[in-house]
This record gives structure tokens, C-alpha cells and sequence, in this order.
């Protein structure tokens, strides 16, 4: 035997034996109290991640020539703090459809403690032509909460970020530039707006009046005296490019590719560019062909078609099936699905999903094609 | 279907193998979770280029094919072994601790272990295999005692494992104070002491020597696809047996008849499913306080739930670096860096906001080169809150907070190995109680359950587990149960109390 503690003999078993005694004991002296588990971090977690919001449109405005700012109001829960440049995803049956869109906050992360939400909807799409054209003052939407890593970050990004932006790829901006003057957040930010006329513009750069803001408006179907004139190139970017700036963009993908080879170009680590993804739409195919999708939700099972140009999420939508989804990109993880049986297709760009995904047949329906005859399980919309 | 032989409540690890477990027995089991994916902790998320591994530093319990560890063989059991691949770790860590003036990398390996303690001390190989001896016969003991089923012949414990009786009774500090090692000993052998989180005069012995001999004698692994890898496998292997788990599917509620025996689960949606047994992978707090009709709460249920303390509330960094870990000057997998090797002094700062006191980080790519693309790092820093700090943050102030203690632990990573993290940070994250709260719900971000202590130790649950069951038709598993935190704990957990729900249905010839 190794082991003593004690110096009297077989006094450090005697104790071990007691230890269930003394256990009981304490147990015995605890107060049968009711149990507290419910703590200032919970509510915390709650207030910062409501799962989905109920909200009304509670105003819309015409914005530009081409687009509406619609402001929604919570009416069922609350709206939490966010990061400025972060997205929501709003849900509404449409006709016999259930559809999901995401969208870039254009409001400020203040604006949100007091119950509003804004974003900017571009005429372009069946959800955009419901949300502008049939949803009135107070109807009624699903808030998914407030996601997405395209917002500055002290610790990760420079003090200085060069934003461009290309159209209604402005609009995460807008609520980074009223978090800077609303003094939210602290960095400087040099927004190039790239934008085919100056009526389509989203905003009066004047609002923004700040010494940590900095706008430059380029026009590229229209001259117009005190704008620029062309597309984003390297003469505009290396003015405003340094290693102490971050690059952040958000716009069209074709802006992206173009603005990608300018920075390249001009030699800037790629690894300081973040990039808002767009999301996944349909594909080219060589030829068009429809399979038989079966979805499962818990215990419920749902037959439908699904054609291959379409994102399985697409499908979905249009048979009515209330599909949870986020980002529409694929990089969110939050329309995680199991497959059960069927090929499919994810680009490279926009396969986010996890290694073990990969290994174990899961994906991500918001940026997967059907390939064959597919059976999935779904997680149920009830978050 | 709406009704089932068992239902879990939660997708953890121990949720996960408490249904493989009921499964396997040809029980009808469903597994409610209220994420979106299984795991619970044991998964991974993608930022930008990185896939972040969510909690797992490196899994002991393991071994290798020939020599497997208990927990592998729970796995072969389970029928999710065949579809785990690992990768076996090198070194065990390398330790600095500021105060000692330690920075060390201690090796796996009994014999490759026991030499290395010859650096630190004249005679220290001599000491730890001392100490690994009295280290088996715990295991030994343990193994008995469950073989017994918690009935051991207390003259076969008293002839075959002296040394487990003996010390059975002392924390960590009293039990290394009366072996007398020399104090560069004991420290080395106190490293490990963040993985269970409680401090040297609370830890048991038994249950700290147990786990850390477990470390040094069969090594550790990681899983190839992180941990979402074992949870999916999980998830596989509970389908290919007949079972459902359902995602976004909290339950609210455990019904319970005028017997007050379990007869169903309540979910948020309202929906009841039928179910004569339930075994919660969650927190006891929970059940009792939350999911139960208080009159079915007997008072003694109460009475332990309030004796219990909440253990270590998780803070960690995760950081995708633009830079290869040997041009950073990267060199270990597993970094522990601490003020000081006094376990009661780390433990006591720990509960100050913005500590940094201890920190465990992992270099991933050191033991995965694969793991990133090429030319980046993965690292993850983490550290625990000893008090209930985090619930005065406010929502407004929660994103500058949450940077500003994981800028306080990237600065003292830096300060210690003398590499620089910021200059090259391409994507980050950060889990604060809040987010562990918010995942799994637990009270405070607890991430380690119920705390080791003195009278509360591994040894009294295990021995008193029948004690501190309370309602019939309910199970409690999980890192909450008799084998506390830990991912061979949790798992382990789920499968014994898998194991008494289906005694406890042949007792009551359901």
C-alpha cells in the first residue's frame, strides 16, 4: 500500500467510507427551494437570438427610382441588437407558395432596441413584386434574426475599411455608416458607390456628414459634374488603399469579379477582401429535367417536383412547404438537411457545408440542384 | 408515429448514446433536439475558409485499434466505431505558467511521460511511476465496483485496492500533499486541472488521477472531421437502427400520470408525443425547475438539485489566421497557459471579468495539417468563468465585451509564446456563456454541468447514483450525470442511464 494520509491506522478508509454519509448530510440540509434556471445570461441569449419575429410593414417609401424602403415593426416578440452590416430573412406565403428572402439591414443596430427594422427591396423578383406592389401597411411578415459575418470587427479588421459598393449592395453599408455617426461603432469607412445614374441613388450622401465617413459616388451610365464617371478601377481604389485598410463589397457578383482582378492588380492581399455572398439562383443546365423530390418533416412526408435548374429550396417554395432557410447562399447552415436517398450538385463557391457533412450525405438546400430522384429530411420551421 | 418505447430529450453526447443504447436493446426511441444539427457541443461551423471545431481540444479514452480505450469500446458497442476516423496526438501539451516560470511540452506515453518529469526533478520519473501505480488500481478498483453493478465485496476492495479506499476520500491538494512529491512534480501533474475546472481543494483525487492517467498512459485523439464527426455518426448509426431524431424540436414539458410516472413529453409547439420512459441529456435544474409539473418534483430532488454548484461557464476564441502555424512560429497542438500552477489561485481569478488567467488553446493544424487551406491556421483559445459574471452584461454592450476579453486573450497568448496573432487574423468568432446558453440552453453557459467537489465528486455520485434518481419513467444524463463533464463522460453517462431505463422498463414489464 502507497498511500497515507492519516497516521491512525485504517482512519483514511474509515473516512472514505463516510464520505456518503456526509453527502447524504448536506444533501438533507439543502433547502427544497424552487430551482433557479433562469439566468441574466438566458434572457441575454433570448434578447440576442429571438429565433423568428413576428413583424408588420409599418411603412414603405420609394428609394431611388428602383427600389422601396420598407420598414417593419415588430408585433410579436422583439427585435434584437445586431452588427451593422448583418441581414434578416423574411418569410410570407405568396399565393400557394411559402417564400424566404434575405436582406441587408438598412437601419441602424439602435433603431432596432426601439422595435424597427428597415431594409431596401429592389423591383426585381416575385418576393420584391409581393413585398412593393401587394403587401400593404400592416401585413403581416415572418423576421428570421439577424445573421451574417459582413460587419467590422475590431479585432479581425483594420481601423479603416474601403466599402464598395454596387447598386442595392449599399444598403449594409447604410446601417454601418448610421452606427458610426449614432456612435455605435468607431471606424472609418470610405464607401465607393458604383451606380448606373445618379436618380437611382439610395441615398443623399449629405445625411452622412461625418469626419469618419468619406463618399464617392461613380455614375456609370451618366457624366454629372461632382460625380465620377466609369466603373470601380485601380485609378479610384489605390487612392484610398493602404495596409491599414480592410476591403468589404457588397453588390453584384459581376462587380465583384471585376473589382477582384482591379485589386489584384494592384497587388492587395486577398485575405483582406469580404465579400457579401449573393444568393445561389438557378443554374444553366443542358437540358431541363424535372424529378420527384420527397421531403420528410419529422413525421410528415411531402411529394413534389423539383427541376434541376432550380435550387431544392426553390422547389420547396413553390410547393408551399414551410422550408427553414437563411442565407439563401449556402453558407449559414441553418436549412442543414439530411439526405436520404438521390444525387445532387453544390458549386464549389458556395458549398459551405462542413467536412463531416460531406462525409455523412448532408447538405444545404438553399445552394443544392437535384441530380436525380431525391429524398431529403428537412428540420421543421419552428424556431 | 406518436408514441415511443423511449424518448430522449437532447442530441448531446449523451442523448446520442443513451438512443443508440435503447436502440440496440430494440426499443422504439426518439430524440427530441431544439438545434438544428446533433451534438450539442460536439460540432463545428464554417467561417469564410475555416470549418472551427466547437469544443473538443483532444479525446482520451480512445487508444489505438489494438490497445482501445474504454470509450472506443463503447463506441464498437454502440456501432459508431467504424465510422470515427482519428488522429492520434503527439505531444500532451506544452505548458507555460508565468509565476513558476514553467514553458515545457510534456510528451504522451507511460515511459516517454515519466522520463520527461526527470527535467523537472532529480528523482521524477521515480515519483510518477509511484503514482501511476496507485493510478491503476484506481482504474482497477472502478472497474470492479461497475462490474458489481455498485455492490463491491468490501473485502475484495479492502485486500485488491488499498490505495483506492485510502485516498478515496481526499481532493487533489490533500492527496499530492501526502504522497510529499516535490513541487515541480505536483505542478506538472496539476496541468490538466481546467479539462475537469474545479480547484485542487474541491477536485476528488480519484476522478482527477483517473482522468489524467487515462491522458498519459493511452494518449488522446482527435476526430479527422471534427466532432460534428462523432455526432453524425451517432446520428447515422440511430437511423440505420430504426430511430428518429427530430431537429427544432424542444420539449417543453415531461407529462407525468397520477402515479406520477412518466407518460409523455410535451413539445414547443404544443404537440404531445407518448412515452413511458425519458432520459434528459440537460440540466437537472431544468427538468425539475422547468419541465416538470412541481407536484410531481418530490421534495429530495429539490434538495440535491440546490446542493449542486454550477461549474466553469465557456469563453472561447476561434481564429482562422492567413498565415502557415510555422511561419508564425506555431510549433505544439496543445498549449496551456496559466498566471500561475496553483489551481485555488487560477480558480479564484477566473471569476473576475476579463481574466485571463488560464487559457487552453489548440493549434489544430499541428495535429491536422489538412485541416485549413494551405498557407492558414486554425487555433482556439478557451478559458472558463468560475462565477455567474457574464448575466450583468447588457444587450447593447455584449459585442464590445465579448471582443474585449478575447483581445485580453489573444494579447496574453501572445505574450507568452511570443507570436503574433493579431496582424493576421482573416476570420474570428467568439463563444461567450451567452452563446453556450443559447445553443444548449444550459443555466448561466455552464459548459462543464454540475462541478466537482469535495463531497460531490466522481466517486459519491457513482456509488450513491440509485439514491439520486427520483422519478420513475426518468433518467438524467449527459454531462450533468453521475460521470460529470466530459465528452467519454457524457457519452458513457447516456449509456448507463440508456442502460437503467431499460431495466427499469423489464422491471415494470413495459
Amino acid at each position: 500500500m502507497i498511500f497515507k494520509r492519516s497516521d491512525i491506522p485504517g482512519e483514511d478508509i474509515k473516512r472514505a467510507m463516510s464520505m456518503a454519509d456526509k453527502r447524504r448530510q448536506l444533501i438533507e440540509e439543502t433547502p427544497a427551494t424552487p430551482l433557479v434556471y433562469d439566468y441574466g445570461v438566458n434572457r441575454l441569449a433570448r434578447s440576442l437570438h429571438p429565433g423568428i419575429v413576428k413583424a408588420k410593414i409599418s411603412n414603405k417609401e420609394q428609394c431611388g427610382s428602383d427600389s422601396c424602403r420598407i420598414t417593419l415593426s415588430a408585433v410579436q416578440g422583439k427585435f434584437p441588437y445586431f452588427r451593422a452590416g448583418q441581414f434578416i430573412t423574411l418569410s410570407s406565403k405568396v399565393n400557394d407558395s411559402f417564400i424566404s428572402r434575405p436582406y441587408s439591414i438598412a437601419s441602424s443596430p439602435k433603431e432596432a432596441l426601439e422595435g424597427k427594422i428597415a431594409i431596401i427591396v429592389q423591383k426585381k423578383g416575385i418576393f420584391a413584386d409581393y413585398l412593393i406592389n401587394e403587401a400593404a401597411i400592416g401585413t403581416e411578415l415572418s423576421v428570421g434574426e439577424p445573421s451574417g459575418d459582413f460587419y467590422h470587427d475590431d479585432l479581425r479588421d483594420q481601423n479603416h475599411i474601403l466599402a464598395i459598393a454596387g447598386g442595392s449592395g449599399i444598403t449594409p453599408f447604410i446601417s454601418m455608416m448610421k452606427a458610426i455617426k449614432e456612435g455605435s461603432e468607431d471606424f472609418r469607412l470610405t464607401l465607393v458607390y458604383g451606380i448606373r445614374k445618379k436618380e437611382m441613388m439610395l441615398i443623399d450622401p449629405d445625411e452622412y456628414k461625418d469626419e469618419r465617413i468619406r463618399i464617392i459616388t461613380v455614375l456609370s451610365d451618366e457624366e454629372r459634374e461632382g460625380y465620377r464617371h466609369g466603373f470601380i478601377n485601380t485609378e479610384i481604389l489605390k487612392e484610398f488603399l493602404d495596409d491599414k485598410t480592410n476591403v468589404f463589397m457588397c453588390g453584384p457578383d459581376a462587380m465583384y469579379n471585376f473589382v477582384s482582378k482591379q485589386l489584384d492588380e494592384l497587388g492587395f492581399d486577398k485575405t483582406r477582401i469580404r465579400k457579401e455572398r449573393n444568393s445561389v439562383g438557378d443554374r444553366k443546365v443542358e437540358e431541363s429535367k424535372t424529378y420527384k423530390l420527397t421531403v420528410h418533416i419529422r413525421d410528415e412526408v411531402y411529394e413534389l417536383e423539383a427541376k434541376n435548374e432550380e435550387t431544392i429550396i426553390t422547389a420547396m417554395e413553390r410547393a408551399g412547404i414551410p422550408a427553414l432557410v437563411r442565407c439563401r447562399n449556402g453558407s449559414c447552415g441553418f436549412c442543414h438537411s439530411r439526405v436520404i436517398k438521390g444525387d445532387y450538385f453544390i458549386s464549389r463557391e458556395n458549398d459551405f457545408r462542413r467536412s463531416a457533412d460531406k462525409k455523412f450525405n448532408y447538405i444545404h438546400p438553399c445552394s443544392t440542384y437535384p441530380e436525380s430522384d431525391l429524398e431529403i429530411e428537412i428540420p421543421i420551421f419552428n424556431v | 408515429m406518436n408514441r415511443y418505447d423511449v424518448v430522449v430529450i437532447g442530441a448531446g453526447n449523451g442523448g446520442l448514446a443513451a438512443a443508440c443504447t435503447v436502440l440496440n436493446a430494440g426499443k422504439s426511441c426518439l430524440v427530441c433536439e431544439r438545434h438544428n444539427i446533433p451534438g450539442g457541443f460536439a460540432t463545428s461551423f464554417v467561417r469564410g475558409r475555416f470549418e472551427f471545431e466547437a469544443s473538443l481540444h483532444e479525446f482520451n479514452g480512445i487508444g489505438t485499434p489494438e490497445q482501445p480505450g474504454s470509450t472506443r469500446e463503447l463506441f464498437e458497442q454502440l456501432g459508431v466505431a467504424d465510422k470515427i476516423e482519428w488522429i492520434q496526438l503527439k505531444d500532451a501539451y506544452h505548458l507555460i505558467s508565468e509565476k513558476e516560470g514553467y514553458d515545457y511540452v510534456m510528451p504522451f506515453g507511460y515511459e516517454a511521460f515519466a522520463k520527461a518529469n526527470n527535467q523537472l526533478d532529480l528523482n521524477g520519473e521515480k515519483y510518477i511511476r509511484e503514482f501511476f501505480v496507485i493510478c491503476q488500481q484506481i482504474r482497477d478498483a472502478m472497474a470492479y465496483i461497475s462490474e458489481s453493478k455498485g455492490h463491491p465485496d468490501p473485502q475484495v476492495m479492502m485486500e485488491k485496492y488499498p490505495d483506492y479506499l485510502a485516498c478515496g476520500s481526499y481532493s487533489v491538494n490533500e492527496a499530492f500533499e501526502a504522497l510529499g512529491y516535490p513541487k515541480a512534480i505536483v505542478d506538472n501533474l496539476n496541468t490538466y486541472w481546467c479539462y475537469l475546472g474545479a480547484d485542487g481543494n474541491s477536485m476528488s483525487f480519484l476522478h482527477y488521477a483517473n482522468m489524467i492517467y487515462s491522458y498519459f498512459s493511452k494518449g488522446a485523439a482527435i476526430p479527422k472531421h471534427r466532432s460534428h464527426e462523432l455526432s453524425l455518426a451517432f446520428e447515422q448509426t440511430i437511423h440505420e437502427k430504426g430511430g428518429e431524431i427530430w431537429y427544432n424540436s424542444e420539449v417543453t414539458k415531461i407529462l407525468t400520470d397520477e402515479n406520477k410516472h412518466v407518460c409523455g413529453v410535451q413539445l414547443s409547439d404544443g404537440r404531445i408525443i407518448e412515452t413511458r420512459h425519458v432520459i434528459a441529456n440537460c440540466s437537472p435544474h431544468l427538468v425539475y425547475g422547468k419541465m416538470m409539473d412541481p407536484t410531481a418534483v418530490p421534495e429530495k430532488a429539490l434538495k440535491l438539485t440546490n446542493y449542486r454548484k454550477f461549474a466553469g461557464r465557456g469563453f472561447t476564441v476561434f481564429l482562422g489566421l492567413n498565415r502557415s502555424p510555422e511561419e508564425l512560429g506555431l510549433k505544439d497542438h496543445n498549449y496551456f497557459i496559466y498566471d500561475t500552477s496553483n489551481s485555488v489561485d487560477q480558480y479564484a481569478s477566473m471569476a473576475r471579468f476579463g481574466n485571463t488567467a488560464a487559457q487552453a488553446t489548440v493549434v489544430l493544424n499541428n495535429a491536422d495539417p489538412d485541416c485549413s487551406p494551405e498557407g492558414t491556421t486554425i487555433m482556439y483559445m478557451t478559458t472558463l468563468f468560475t462565477s455567474d459574471v457574464w448575466s450583468d452584461v447588457e444587450e447593447k454592450d455584449y459585442f464590445n465585451k465579448k471582443n474585449e476579453v478575447a483581445r485580453a486573450m489573444i494579447e496574453r497568448f501572445e505574450k507568452a509564446t511570443g507570436v503574433d496573432i493579431k496582424d493576421h487574423i482573416e476570420e474570428l468568432a467568439i463563444a461567450t456563456p451567452e452563446t453556450y446558453a443559447r445553443y444548449c440552453g444550459h443555466p448561466q453557459g455552464v459548459i462543464y454541468g454540475y462541478e466537482s467537489q469535495y463531497y460531490d465528486g466522481l466517486m459519491n455520485r457513482i456509488q450513491m447514483v440509485e439514491e439520486d434518481h427520483f422519478v420513475p419513467g426518468l433518467r438524467i444524463g449527459g454531462g450533468y450525470g453521475e460521470r460529470l463533464l466530459g465528452y467519454p463522460s457524457s457519452y458513457k453517462s447516456g449509456n448507463n442511464e440508456a442502460k437503467r431505463t431499460l431495466r427499469d422498463m423489464e422491471k415494470e414489464g413495459d
